[in-house]
């Protein structure tokens, strides 16, 4: 089960951090956006890295869209992990599991593949939204709504 | 790197440091004997990582080797009382050496040989004595001095030392042999390898020792053993430098302790022990280049010992322990990475100091739950006093097993005694240190934001310890940038100067009241303490008051005024009066502080929403010129009338330089009437030149130089100063400009006419009054037609009004042009003027330098001379004078010279010139100077080889109708007759009688004349006849013949009219 979801702009401001949880306190809420913050360390360092290794080869060649928008695991803690997501306009998702709960702890690596790809579905649809500004913060209760059940239902 | 705070939890030094083979050095007298002293600094000090894994200790009679304990036949009956002894590491490391070596005095060739041996034999027996019952090995390592050959090359030597060995019972690769005179060290890192073999053997017997307890040992009673006597084959292993048995053995007492049955009773022992095993584990995963291994030890270990909590009365105990674990691996981890580890983002020791961090807060979570009732420690006999001989054991109940009874009351007590030093533990400074250490790292390990959380976690912990500053707090809070509600800025406010009236500030409204009582307390025995004075320093902070500083102009002069503009602005509303403020600007010098007034008061007042403009003026520094001022921070003391004050300071680049963006400062508004606050630029830096010198040069010469003389300049430096000047100073130095690149080289500076000095020249000039002058003559030799540029620095001191003994320094150029004072050209021709391109040997001819004058000024040439290269001679027998000597030529003149010379043979090269043309001149207004002298390379001219001479006599000027002979003289040159036939060219002007077609032979070095008489017909310029001459049969002069009878017949002769009387 996903705790935590963040939608963070490309210079890295957050559009959308939705957590869910059995404690909902503003402690709670503060490492949580903590997490998500410090996920950005490693997130700015893959993608850094990725960007030396695609250009340095051959640098002529434009930039291959065949890089996969999914990072991985990002890092660990003792109860969390978490999950990195980039689109090709440098959106980034951050996906957090808690290890401590059963369903979180076994997770496949396939599953938060997808949950990360729905959510960028979502995300989508979201900023297709006439009315959204892009790099406002994101505010749809359709879209929150959503991302809860994403992360209640599928991980 | 903070170092690891310390308490409870923390490793015993035996554990953390790296086990080194321990070898015994006896007999050695460090303090007396000097050799022995040399001796044993090379085996112990300074020594280096590439040497071997040992530790030497110096034996001395009195030192006492540990008892041994009577060995056990049959474990049947024994029940151990604990894992690991505390004190068997120690006596591993410290008091049981693995080798015993005896230090002896003695040559071989020894007159009291026999007395010696009987001696040394003696020592190694008291030796063996001491060591009883230990396996500890004997060496015997004898001092000489070096001279005789070693045993095996020396037939009394390798008798004694045989002797030696069985005296004294030891073998004879136990017998060593130390020459102290040449190359020590070298044998004593011999020495030392064949030590450090003899104790890995040693070790190696120890471990097969324990290994035969196991058979004895059976599982139900004995588990502690199993960990026990694998962790000493670690051990051992460890001194034995086999990292990777060590390892094994380790894990297997890790395992063993697995196994061991927990309770509340033993808990303490058995993680302690785990602890230790776990860090021996990871420190040799890590040694041995296995980091991976290491973290996953780790992992698995707090894994295994997460649950095994204990009691929960000393849950803190848990929480301290794990935190212990993570913070004793960063340690290791860090010390990794500085052996040269790479670390990376998701895996480096900041993680293990965090976990370090977090489990420390845990742990004090744990102490607020359990500790509460723990207010006293529990008297009167202390429960924690006592010796404990096994580690992790507990003082109030030592070696006993989980099955005895205890005793509860003891027990109670212990606990409460361990609750209470807890409470009053400082968890605080333990967080922040492992924050302090994880920051470090998370720093280097490029995770900006990892870092960032963890400063605030520490801001927070530093805020629990309630570690801050009231002062600095309230001046901060104060600030437009921090948002509270305005009322409480009133507060605040009021509060700050209520300590500034030594009074009590008002509490704080939201705490508790039992916490004000106590405040109140704190207040009423500090508010009129030391120290009265309170300095805030503004480099982190903002606050009420914001300052930029500017000086006015980026330099100033040294006798200028430097003034800095200071603007203030108070942002909280409210008035400040009897503000004293001071400027700290600080150059190469000095730091001073300048005090700010306005109006001529030192208090000033300040407004809130305006900005003020104070001015501050100084006089710069004479030390100070030619470096920057800088302003370094503006001090502002609040209640300077009081006996309380508080000094804010403002700190240069950080506050000064406000983070608002240029394109935002549109967006501000501020009222028309201020200085536009937010448009000033702070300038910060200026610096301090020389002050403008007020000299004046004249300079006198009669330019252009010419190339080669020493050329003189006058020049005449003029006090324009309004007061007189000393200690005048001028250095005169050549300047390099793009068309004279290093003017050094060829050019020379002097003060003296035809004499080289070294550059720079220095002149000493000394005093000149106001409005006088003083004048300096140069000269300047030049070998380039460029210009050169002479700079002439003149420096001196000036008292002024304002400064005394003030340096000025003015740098003042000339340019002088150099042009060549002429050029000269050449042209050969043949005797009778006629040009030639080439010349015979020993034929002569006249070489005519013509010389071209280009100097603008009337020279006189004093000699010219002809200096010819080696194939070349003067034809007249001595050397002529020259013809244009004494000449006075003036610009475009030509003057020409003449100097007739010839071949002496032909060189196998051609020359590349006839010679050296010098020419002695000089100007004709310096009558009395010096000449220089010129030189010019005159060009080649190619010399042949003819196998005969020829000389014509002919009259120039005749009579028409008068016979005149016309003879010819046919010289042999070469070794061989030439056969010449010869024809005459006849012309209608003469008349001419002899053979007009015939052959000649010249013999060889000897002449034949040929003898015509000629007889004019005409008048006027004529052609005469003509010879011509051919070889017969040889070809190879053909050419040459033909050219020489061309060249030297006359082309002409004058034929007068016959004068009739």
């Amino acid at each position: 089960m996903a705790v935590c979801v963040a939608v963070i702009g490309k210079d890295n401001s957050p559009l959308y951090i939705g957590g869910i949880g059995s404690d909902t306190g503003s402690d709670s809420e503060l490492s949580r956006q903590w997490l998500v913050h410090t996920a950005l360390d490693a997130l700015e360092e893959r993608l850094s890295s990725a960007n030396s290794n695609n250009t340095a080869p051959n640098a002529t060649t434009p930039r291959p869209d065949l890089r996969d928008l999914y990072l991985g695991l990002l890092y660990s803690t003792d109860m969390h992990k978490i999950y990195g997501f980039v689109t090709n306009t440098r959106i980034k998702f951050v996906l957090v599991t808690s290890s401590t709960s059963p369903s979180g702890s076994n997770i496949r690596d396939a599953e938060v593949r997808t949950a990360l790809r729905r959510l960028h579905a979502l995300y989508a649809d979201a900023i297709c939204n006439p009315f959204h500004l892009p790099g406002e913060q994101i505010i749809s209760q359709k879209f929150d709504k959503q991302v809860k059940n994403l992360m209640l239902n599928n991980v | 790197m903070a170092s690891q705070p310390s308490d409870y939890t923390d490793f015993p030094p035996e554990i953390i440091l790296k086990p080194l083979a321990l070898i015994g050095l006896s007999g050695l007298d460090a303090v007396n004997n000097a050799i022995h002293k040399e001796i044993w600094d090379a085996f112990a000090n300074n020594r280096r990582p590439d040497r071997a894994s040992v530790r030497f200790k110096l034996l001395n009679n009195t030192f006492e080797f540990p008892v041994v304990k009577p060995k056990r036949n049959s474990y049947e009956w024994y029940i151990p009382k604990g894992i690991l002894k505390k004190n068997w590491i120690q006596k591993r490391i410290s008091y049981i050496p693995a080798v015993v070596v005896l230090f002896y005095d003695m040559e071989w060739n020894d007159p009291q040989w026999n007395e010696k041996i009987i001696e040394c034999a003696s020592k190694v027996q008291s030796i063996r004595a001491a060591v009883e019952g230990h396996a500890t090995r004997v060496a015997v390592a004898v001092i000489q001095s070096g001279q005789s050959p070693p045993p095996s090359e020396y037939m009394l030597g390798a008798e004694r030392a045989q002797a030696l060995c069985s005296a004294c019972e030891i073998q004879s690769k136990s017998l060593f042999v130390l020459p102290h005179s040449d190359h020590l060290m070298g044998y004593i890192i011999r020495l030392e390898n064949a030590f450090y073999d003899i104790a890995q053997n040693y070790y190696h017997h120890e471990t097969k020792n324990i290994k035969q307890h196991k058979d004895h040992l059976n599982k139900t009673t004995h588990q502690y053993l199993f960990v026990r006597h694998q962790f000493k084959l670690g051990f051992y292993n460890e001194l034995k430098q086999d990292l990777s048995t060590a390892h094994k053995h380790y894990m297997h007492a890790y395992n063993n302790l697995l196994e061991t049955k927990v309770v509340d009773t033993n808990i303490n022992e058995v993680r302690t022990v785990a602890g230790y095993l776990n860090y021996k584990l990871c420190k040799l995963l890590f040694a041995l280049n296995l980091p991976r291994d290491a973290i996953a030890q780790l992992k698995s270990h707090i894994e295994r010992y997460r649950n095994r909590i204990g009691s929960t009365e000393l849950l803190f105990e848990h929480y301290a322990w794990v935190s212990r674990q993570y913070s004793a691996f960063g340690e290791l981890f860090d010390e990794a990475i500085k052996a040269g580890l790479p670390g990376i983002q998701s895996q480096h020791p900041g993680f293990y100091y965090q976990y370090a961090a977090q489990f420390t807060v845990k742990r004090r979570q744990a102490m607020r739950s359990v500790c509460t009732e723990a207010t006293k420690y529990p008297s009167p006999s202390d429960p924690l006093e006592g010796l404990i001989e096994f580690y992790g054991q507990r003082p109030w109940r030592p070696g006993r097993i989980s099955a005895d009874p205890h005793d509860p009351q003891r027990e109670q007590a212990a606990i409460l005694a361990l609750q209470y030093n807890e409470r009053v533990f400082n968890h605080s400074m333990m967080i922040i240190s492992y924050l302090g250490c994880a920051i470090s790292h998370f720093k280097t390990f490029h995770s900006p934001r990892m870092r960032k959380q963890l400063v605030v976690e520490m801001a927070n912990e530093y805020y629990y310890s309630a570690d801050y500053d009231y002062i600095q707090l309230s001046i901060e809070a104060l600030s437009k940038y921090i948002q509270v509600p305005n009322n409480d800025k009133d507060r605040i406010f009021k509060n700050i100067i209520l300590v500034l009236n030594l009074n009590i500030p008002g509490p704080e409204p939201d705490i508790p009241a039992h916490s004000q009582n106590k405040a109140l307390e704190a207040w009423q025995s500090a508010i009129d303490k030391e120290p009265l004075v309170i300095t805030v320093d503004m480099v982190n902070i903002s606050s009420f008051l914001e300052v930029k500083p500017r000086f006015k102009q980026q330099h100033y002069r040294m006798d200028e005024t430097v003034e800095v503009e200071i603007y203030v602005k108070l942002t909280y509303v409210t008035v400040l009066e009897a503000v004293i403020a001071f400027l700290t600007v600080s150059s190469a010098s000095e730091t001073i502080d300048i005090p700010i007034s306005h109006d001529g008061k030192n208090l000033l007042t300040l407004e809130s929403g305006k900005v003020k403009r104070f001015l501050c003026q100084f006089k710069p520094n004479p030390h100070d010129r030619g470096s920057d001022l800088c302003i370094k921070n503006i001090s502002f003391i609040l209640g300077s009338d009081k006996k309380r004050k508080i000094i804010m300071k403002v700190e240069e680049n950080k506050t000064f330089e406000r983070t608002i963006h240029p394109e935002l400062l549109q967006f501000i508004h501020s009222p028309k009437m201020d200085y536009e606050f937010d448009s000033i630029v702070p300038l910060t830096v200026t610096s301090i030149t020389s002050r403008e010198c007020r000299l004046s040069i004249n300079i006198q010469n009669a330019s252009p130089a010419l190339q080669g003389e020493w050329f003189p300049t006058n020049f005449t430096i003029t006090n324009n100063e309004n007061h007189s000047v000393y200690n005048m100073k001028i250095t005169l130095s050549l300047l390099s400009s793009p068309d004279n690149p290093n003017p050094e080289s060829v050019t020379e500076l002097s003060l003296k006419e035809g004499e080289s000095q070294t550059q720079p020249v220095n002149v000493t000039v000394g005093t000149i009054n106001k409005s006088s002058e003083s004048s300096v003559l140069f000269y300047l030799k030049t070998n380039r037609t460029a210009t050169a540029t002479v700079q002439m620095k003149v420096s001196y001191f000036i008292d002024l009004p304002e400064i005394s003994k003030l340096e000025c320094v003015k740098d003042f150029t000339t340019q002088i042009t150099v042009i060549k004072p002429f050029e000269v050209s050449t042209s050969f021709v043949a005797t009778n003027f006629q040009p030639i391109t080439k010349c015979f040997v020993d034929n002569p001819f006249i070489v005519m330098p013509q010389i071209k004058i280009l100097s603008p000024w009337d020279l006189s040439i004093v000699d010219t001379e002809l200096e010819m290269v080696d194939c070349f001679v003067y034809s007249d027998s001595e050397k002529p004078q020259s013809c244009i000597k004494g000449l006075e030529v003036a610009e475009k003149n030509i003057a020409s010279d003449a100097i007739c010379i010839q071949a002496k043979y032909k060189p196998k090269d051609i020359p590349t010139r006839v010679g050296l043309y010098n020419i002695k001149w000089k100007r004709k207004s310096n009558a009395d100077g010096q000449f220089i002298m010129s030189s010019t390379a005159l060009s080649a001219l190619p010399i042949d080889i003819c196998p005969i001479g020829l000389e014509v006599n002919y009259p120039e000027v005749v009579e028409v109708q008068t016979s005149v002979p016309l003879k010819c003289i046919l010289i042999g040159k070469s070794h061989k007759p030439i056969r010449l036939s010869i024809t005459v060219e006849g012309t209608d002007f003469y008349m001419f009688s002899g053979y007009k077609k015939f052959s000649v032979t010249v013999p060889p070095n000897d002449r034949v004349e040929l003898c015509y008489n000629i007889h004019p017909l005409l008048t006027g310029n004529t052609t005469p006849p003509r010879l011509k001459a051919t070889i017969i049969g040889d070809n190879l002069y053909q050419e040459v013949i033909k050219e020489l009878f061309e060249n030297i017949f006359p082309q002409n002769i004058f034929v007068l009219p016959k004068y009739n009387k």
